[in-house]
């Protein structure tokens, strides 16, 4: 399924499908029902004998992607297909990616990272061309979890949080975020790596008088995950390559240069054995 | 070939060009009609088929080659064509033979003036069926060339001028020396009014087609595996 959806706008929805039935060589006997079936599958049923043109985008998207669909095709490629729709229309477009899922190979090329993680079972992550992970989305997300941080927002009329580092020995850094208007105060917590500190602080804060309203652990998400990602391998790159490179491409000219040589002494030889053979034979 | 063939044809009949086309067509062949028959009583078709050749294609054939490629160009639906299964010769026999179809069938009605003139003394069928022959082979050659216009632009306007500048300059070429007599697609045309079947004429029309459609199955051949 293109990006923008190309659509055939002055055909019905009904005869666009049939008409990529057709494209995709779908037999006649199978072509009705498999028409009918992709039509229902993307809730299309009630738009079938309208005019592509008259449809709103989240139905063209719709209609595009049934277009893809029918001919039941192993790999679904799908470009940004919740581009340009409402909150409504993208929610739909995704349970129906998901649902799709289950049948088909699904590859879907987006920006938005949120619907990623929520639709995708793996995450290929690409920067210039390269390609700079693999992996599920809850693993990228925890691996670019560094520290234990932990956002806490508290009611602290003594001013008790200053001394916290004492009473909590694993605390490293206790962080002041915002302060505001009705007295609450946030913090950022950064724990010695390894120690979740929720429970801890959960049981200490109240001894000193400071009343929890919000304790949580900061989540990275995927996005996190993408700009550390995107970031690493282009400092990478502008540190590491200019010698790195021209060290690769001498290697790689010697290895080119042994390569020819050696294929030249094999031809060399394989000339020679048959010049032997025929000699061999002549004198036979 | 066949998909797009009924698809092409049937989109000629939901936009208006279908109907434009075949007014226009039918508009230009009454005229002649007029002209070449009424006005000066001869009861011969032959000069209404060379004049709205020569005057009718004009017009028609840009009108319904020039948004065969370049609309799908540019509404991206080329991709949906480039990325299915079917074979791009397919594809581009499937739009040539549509158009053909559409001329087809405004011949087909052209009949209309031969049934009106039996009123007054039935010409020769044979002849005329002749001449009808020879107008689907002309306007083949021509579809073929508009076809290549609208392949190698995404703008129609483009491709419609490019069709009538090559339909129309060879005109004025004979001016300038004999030779250019045969890039002239009307010189092809010239035994067929007559009720002659000509091998030149013949070969001639057919070879000037069968360039332009390879010339267009080349360059989406192209546009195919570039993308």
């Amino acid at each position: 399924m293109p990006e923008g959806t190309p659509l055939y706008t002055e055909l019905t929805v009904r005869e666009f499908v049939n008409y990529m039935a057709d494209l995709k060589s779908v037999k006649a006997k199978e072509k009705k029902q498999a028409v009918e079936r992709v039509i229902s599958e993307t809730g299309l049923k009630n738009v079938e004998n309208k005019l592509i043109r008259n449809l709103s985008r989240g139905y063209k998207q719709r209609v595009s992607l049934a277009g893809a669909l029918v001919g039941n095709p192993d790999v679904i490629i799908l470009d940004e297909p919740t581009v340009g729709l409402d909150p409504k229309q993208i929610t739909e477009i995704r349970s129906l990616i998901k649902n799709l899922g289950k049948n088909h190979t699904v590859i879907l090329s987006s920006h938005i990272l949120s619907e990623v993680s929520q639709i995708c079972e793996r995450v290929i992550i690409i920067n210039n061309g390269k390609i700079v992970a693999i992996d599920t989305p809850e693993n990228l997300e925890s691996k670019t979890e560094e520290k234990d941080i932990i956002i806490v927002t508290v009611e602290d009329p003594k001013n008790n949080m200053d001394n916290l580092k004492n009473t909590i020995s694993e605390i490293q850094e206790v962080k002041l975020l915002k302060d505001n208007e009705d007295g609450t105060k946030q913090y950022q917590i950064t724990s010695s790596s390894g120690v979740d500190l929720r429970k801890k602080l959960f049981e200490t804060l109240p001894k000193q008088e400071i009343v929890i309203l919000e304790l949580k652990k900061n989540e990275s998400t995927l996005e996190d995950a993408f700009i550390k990602l995107i970031n690493n391998t282009t400092e990478q790159n502008e540190n590491v390559e200019p010698e790195k490179d021209k060290e690769i491409l001498k290697k790689e000219k010697e290895e080119k240069k042994q390569a020819k040589k050696q294929e030249k002494l094999s031809k060399k030889q394989a000339k020679k054995e048959q010049k032997e053979k025929n000699k061999k034979g002549g004198e036979k | 070939m066949w998909a797009v063939f009924k698809k092409e044809l049937k989109s000629y009949f939901l936009s208006p060009i279908g109907y434009v086309a075949i007014g226009l067509f039918l508009l230009v062949f009454s005229l002649f009609f007029y002209l070449t028959t009424i006005s000066i009583r001869a009861v011969d078709l032959g000069n209404l088929y060379f004049n709205t050749a020569r005057y009718g294609l004009l017009v028609i054939v840009p009108i319904i080659t020039m948004r065969m490629f370049a609309e799908e160009r540019k509404n991206g639906t080329e991709q949906l064509l480039l990325t299915s299964p079917k074979s791009i010769t397919g594809i581009v026999f499937g739009k040539f033979f549509a158009a053909v179809a559409l001329i087809a069938m405004t011949l087909v009605i052209s009949l209309i003036y031969y049934v009106i003139l039996c009123f007054f003394q039935a010409p020769n069928i044979v002849p005329t069926l002749v001449m009808i022959l020879g107008f689907l082979l002309l306007s083949m050659a021509a579809i073929s060339l508009g076809m290549f216009a609208s392949s190698i632009t995404e703008n129609q306007v483009i491709a419609a001028i490019i069709t009538i500048v090559f339909l129309v300059v060879p005109w004025f070429l004979p001016n300038l020396g004999e030779a250019f007599t045969i890039i002239d697609l009307m010189s092809s045309y010239q035994k067929f009014p007559a009720g002659l079947i000509s091998v030149k004429e013949v070969v001639n029309l057919l070879s000037f087609a069968a360039v332009f459609i390879l010339i267009t199955i080349i360059i989406m051949q192209r546009r195919k595996s570039v993308k």
